[in-house]
């Protein structure tokens, strides 16, 4: 496997969409180097930036502080890539297929559009996590997305298939607009949960503060949770499998999603 | 200097159809011969006049409201990179200003007429023209639903509308009139629509879209506007449209009209599930009216975004797909809708709107009389005309597309039933000479002597799609702009306008009303002539 | 608006004191072509956090708690459709569910609605959301009667800043050109995000004054990376940058254009003649003497 070793950070973010395993698989390492990099507005090489060592191969390995490293593994369909540190934006955007894992935060968009695959993070992550991009009628439309510390906002908005699940505590907006999909919620999450989503679950082991146009309907213990609980338990994510209240909203945009709050037996 | 040698010539407008000979260019002009100076060899190329689009949307603030609203086709779309010479800009659907020039000269075209620009916003659409290089232009004031204007209209004051219409083309620095929806637009500003050609307009007495069609169309002709009232009919897209449009035709009484996307007024059925093609009909009743001119507004399937003035249509449009839409109002004369849209070949309503702009194309029989264009953006941009040329030149490939629409679609077109394929001479005249003509733009469209040297040079080839997208060579005012289908040098454009004669005693009639319903001062209402980038006058007397 | 409004709602914006010819030359005390009472011929509805000088001008007042616009429109939205809302969280945005049920009312039973909202509005919590939410509540009102939302903004030309680069670049705003073409993402490029990331190294400041209104990180990063002002007057921006040009203000020594919040242009004439080059002269200067060196170094 490739290991890429960031020298030092860059002082404009990089852009390195060609650091995917899709692209240097086939590739001698020599190769890897001369495989182009934006850094701003000046076109270099991924050798002007990091020392590639280790062996050709389906997976990569990162090193360093990739704070300001956009667009890592975009699009990838196969591989693994493994980050050691922190990442910046657009991490496994429209991704396919394959596994990254990051052992620090990453940043905004992670997984934008993402259509298969899986992502986990160790640290925490920005906002727009597999969300739409702007304009965007869909954010993910498949793949699993584990996060165990925080999350920004707009969580999972516009997503239709697919599951997210976030340890940490979660920002604004989680499931904006969904239309589809599964979003878990650890700690559960701050306002405006859900707002205007149509379709999809969103499931919170800790209370919410709901909309006016969320309307509890039952109490609730779904067996669909099972195959979930069962997924994430494997990622260590622990989720109980009954005591949850149903909510059914958003009715502003005739939503037919449901919010599935954990409330603590009595 | 420049001699185009050996070409195979297609020059309407002259009677030259294939005819190996030179073409000398001197002075941005044709001219008879040239002694020296460069030479292209043409031999086996074919050499044609610069496209010239009659309706097409450009430039203005309807366009750049929408394009504001689709950043997910931006996205996807085709950029255009920063050069030595070409500024940066993005493609697709609605192409920022600089991309919209380089991508029409980059396919022979090298004038365009910008069909909707409101009185007010005018100045807005000759700084985005002034930013739009390497084709002439000229555009369309909107004036149907102007309250000033069918007020006369109603008070049947004949000879203050001639003024009022005069007063405001040449405010708007425009070249022709456009009429959208007569009284519709204005009715929406309620909520409402005008769709009964004999009906009052709602808030009127009396007033109905046929006399604002007869007189707008009368005051053209009297004023001898050299491009005839540019006419978007009432009742757009709707099932059973066919009668509104024959009876548009009627209410013209012989007056000149440019019919305006002829495609979207020709369907048949009592609502979406029996909508069908009645091309036709509406074909028997335009040969049959040497008055008028029109231009296609074909349709192609794929993604798009739907622009128009007609703010009733556009909420419905809305409605029907769900998605985004974006309205404006412009204060008394006129409003626009904007909808991003994709035509599907699988939905029976897109099929069926599809075959009939072809079956209108190849139903004209006076290709002088029917221009090609999609309504860019609303039926297709503008960068896929040569693949509607394909569609007219090539009766099997026809046929090949006909079969994928879904069985119902297939049995509600006669597009199956056309056998006739489009020559290069024909081709020339619906993309150059005929909208040329239509438009009264004298020195455009033909290659005689005195001509603006505006030339497309294609490769012959069977692949009617790629011949057309890429022209060996493109000349534009005399400037060879594309060469071996590469842009090599950018240059301007400029802007015709028309100055009709109008009484003096008009603007100060209009100061008063404009003072009392509008809200900007008077004086700062008329685009000056110093805002205008290569302003060509064409004053009437 | 002013021809035919009857229903002129402000919301998060205080139009008395920030935008004080709107009311009498646009909205509520116009006589109209259809409403030729003027005033009695309107209804004003003001929707604020607290009670501004505007609220004397409004015939219904409604005060949200701060925050809850969000929460209010959206409530609104489903109250319209004639959905159902959940009283009691309704009551938490300081709102009681029959003045939301009042107002949708005259919403649905207006001839001609207008929502302006102004900053209160969009840069509070939930920013480009709450407008959304103002405009989808507006968009869902045309099933019922004719109605239109418009924001009220406010910093000179912004709209026209914002027209400009839709037409030469495709997007509004937050574009990115470093790949030789136009690429768009608020949050990823717009200059508050660049700057608190500290993700450019140089920044030309044209006819804004960041130093004065950005959060603290941002201002830093201005004040240790090459700033450039160009600018009529010395502004904060000016004292933390390395290099203040002083320009022509437009409209007062140079010409231009400026458009309307409804987008509409209008011309500058300037009054004055002043010593200093316009905007445009400067630019145009930088970029010949930008491109010499460029050639030099070729």
């Amino acid at each position: 496997m490739p290991t890429l070793t960031l020298r030092e950070p860059p002082t404009v973010p990089l852009e390195a969409e060609t650091i995917t395993p899709d692209v240097t698989a086939g590739l001698t390492l020599d190769a890897v180097r001369a495989l182009p990099v934006y850094h701003g507005k000046r076109k270099l090489t991924v050798g002007d930036f990091f020392t590639v060592a280790g062996e050709p191969g389906e997976s990569i390995e990162l090193h360093g502080d990739l704070t300001r490293v956009k667009w890592l593994g975009k699009g990838m369909t196969r591989g693994a890539i493994h980050i050691h540190g922190h990442v910046g934006m657009h991490l496994g955007a429209y991704l396919a297929g394959g596994r990254i894992d990051v052992t620090g935060n990453a940043g905004d968009w992670v997984g934008g559009e993402m259509s298969g695959g899986m992502i986990h993070v160790r640290g925490n992550v920005g906002g727009q996590v597999g969300a739409a991009y702007r304009g965007s009628a869909s954010g993910m439309s498949g793949g699993t997305i584990l996060v165990e510390g925080n999350a920004g906002i707009e969580l999972g908005m516009r997503m239709k298939k697919g599951l997210i699940a976030v340890k940490g505590k979660v920002r604004d907006f989680a499931g904006l607009q969904m239309k589809g999909g599964t979003l878990v919620l650890m700690s559960g999450a701050e306002l405006r949960t859900g707002a205007w989503m149509q379709r999809g679950t969103i499931v919170s082991l800790a209370p919410l503060r709901l909309l006016p146009t969320f309307a509890a309907t039952c109490t609730y213990s779904p067996t669909f949770l099972r195959v979930y609980a069962r997924h994430l338990a494997v990622h260590g994510f622990t989720l109980p499998l009954a005591g949850y209240t149903r909510y059914a909203g958003d009715s502003s945009a005739f939503g037919k999603g449901e919010l599935l709050v954990y409330t603590t037996p009595q | 200097m420049l001699r185009i040698r050996g070409g195979k010539v297609y020059d309407p407008k002259n009677g030259v159809d294939g005819v190996v000979k030179d073409v000398c260019i001197s002075g941005g002009n044709v001219v008879t011969d040239v002694d020296g100076g460069r030479v292209i060899d043409g031999t086996g190329l074919v050499v044609f006049p610069g496209g010239v689009d009659v309706h097409t949307h450009v430039a203005g603030a309807a366009l750049n409201f929408a394009r504001g609203l689709i950043p997910e086709q931006h996205r996807n779309a085709h950029p255009i990179v920063r050069d030595h010479i070409r500024r940066a800009g993005i493609v697709g659907a609605t192409p920022t200003t600089f991309a919209t020039g380089y991508v029409y000269a980059g396919m022979g075209w090298t004038t365009v007429n910008e069909a909707a620009v409101p009185v007010l916003s005018a100045k807005h659409t000759h700084e985005e023209l002034r930013d739009t290089p390497m084709v002439d232009k000229t555009c369309c004031v909107l004036m149907a639903n102007n309250e000033i204007l069918l007020d006369l209209i109603e008070a049947g004051d004949h000879e203050r509308v001639k003024h009022v219409l005069a007063w405001h083309v040449w405010a708007a620095k425009a070249y022709g009139v456009k009429a959208v929806n007569p009284g519709g637009v204005e009715a929406w500003k309620f909520g409402g629509d005008a769709k009964k050609l004999l009906e009052p307009v709602p808030g009127y007495k009396t007033l109905t879209p046929a006399d604002i069609v007869s007189g707008m169309a009368r005051a053209c002709d009297e004023l001898r506007l050299p491009h005839a009232v540019h006419l978007h009919c009432n009742n757009l897209g709707a099932p059973g449209n066919v009668s509104t449009t024959l009876d548009t035709m009627k209410a013209l009484e012989g007056h000149r009209a440019h019919m305006a996307h002829l495609q979207y007024h020709a369907y048949g059925g009592d609502d979406w599930l029996t909508f069908r093609s009645e091309s036709a009909k509406i074909a028997e009743a335009f040969n049959a009216s040497p008055n008028l001119t029109c231009d296609a507004g074909a349709v192609l399937f794929g993604t798009t975004v739907t622009i128009t003035a007609d703010g009733p249509w556009q909420h419905l449009l809305y409605q029907l797909t769900g998605k985004k839409w974006g309205n404006l109002d412009v204060e008394n004369e006129t409003g626009c809708g904007v909808v991003p849209y994709v035509y599907k070949e699988k939905n029976i309503v897109n099929a069926v709107q599809w075959a009939v702009g072809l079956e209108l194309l190849l139903l004209i029989d006076d290709p002088w009389r029917v221009s090609l264009t999609t309504d860019h953006p609303n039926g297709a941009p503008f960068w896929r005309y040569p693949e509607i040329l394909h569609l007219l030149m090539n009766a099997d490939f026809r046929k090949e597309q006909i079969a994928r629409l879904p069985e119902k679609a297939r049995s509600r077109i006669i597009l199956d039933q056309l056998t006739r394929e489009y020559t290069l001479g024909e081709v020339a005249v619906i993309s150059s000479a005929g909208p040329a003509r239509a438009l009264g733009l004298e020195h455009k469209g033909h290659l005689g002597v005195g001509a603006d040297a505006d030339v497309a040079v294609y490769h012959a080839e069977k692949d009617v799609t790629k011949m057309f997208s890429h022209p060996r060579y493109v000349i534009k005012g005399g400037e060879v702009v594309v060469e071996e289908g590469e842009l090599r040098q950018v240059v301007e454009g400029s802007v015709t306008a028309v100055k009709p004669a109008y009484d003096p005693e008009v603007e100060e009639f209009l100061r008063q009303l404009f003072q009392q319903y509008y809200t900007m001062s008077f004086d700062n209402y008329p685009v000056t002539p110093d805002r205008v980038h290569g302003l060509q006058v064409n004053e009437l007397n | 608006m002013k021809n035919r409004a009857d229903l002129i709602i402000y919301w998060g914006g205080n139009p008395a004191e920030c935008h004080p010819r709107h009311f009498t030359k646009y909205t509520i005390m116009q006589k109209g072509r259809f409403i030729p009472n003027g005033r009695k011929g309107r209804t004003m509805v003001l929707v604020d956090i607290r009670e501004t000088p505007s609220a004397k001008a409004a015939d219904v007042f409604l005060q949200v708690r701060p925050g809850k616009d969000f929460e209010v429109l959206t409530a609104l939205r489903a109250v319209v459709k004639g959905q159902r809302v959940d009283a009691a969280a309704v009551a938490d945005t300081g709102l009681s569910l029959d003045q939301l049920t009042d107002l949708a009312n005259r919403m649905k039973a207006c001839r001609f609605g207008v929502l302006f909202f102004g900053m209160g509005l969009s840069m509070t919590r939930g920013k480009h959301m709450n407008s959304a939410a103002a405009l989808t509540l507006a968009a869902e009102l045309n099933a019922f009667t004719k109605f239109v939302a418009m924001p009220m903004r406010g910093h000179g030309n912004v709209t026209g800043a914002d027209v400009i680069m839709r037409y030469t670049t495709a997007f509004p705003f937050g574009v990115n050109l470093s790949r030789g073409y136009p690429r768009f993402n608020p949050g990823e490029f717009s200059t508050i995000d660049l700057l608190v990331r500290g993700d450019n190294d140089a920044t030309l400041v044209l006819g804004a004054d960041p130093g004065a209104t950005m959060p603290q990180p941002a201002i830093r990063h201005l004040s240790q990376t090459p700033t450039i002002v160009l600018d009529p007057k010395v502004t904060h921006t000016s004292r933390l940058a390395k290099v203040h040009i002083t320009t022509a203000a437009t409209g007062i020594t140079a010409p231009g254009t400026v458009y309307r919040m409804d987008e509409i242009p209008l011309p500058l004439k300037p009054p004055l003649v002043g010593p200093y080059p316009t905007d445009e002269d400067v630019m145009r200067r930088i970029r010949e003497a930008a491109e010499r060196k460029a050639h030099i170094a070729a």
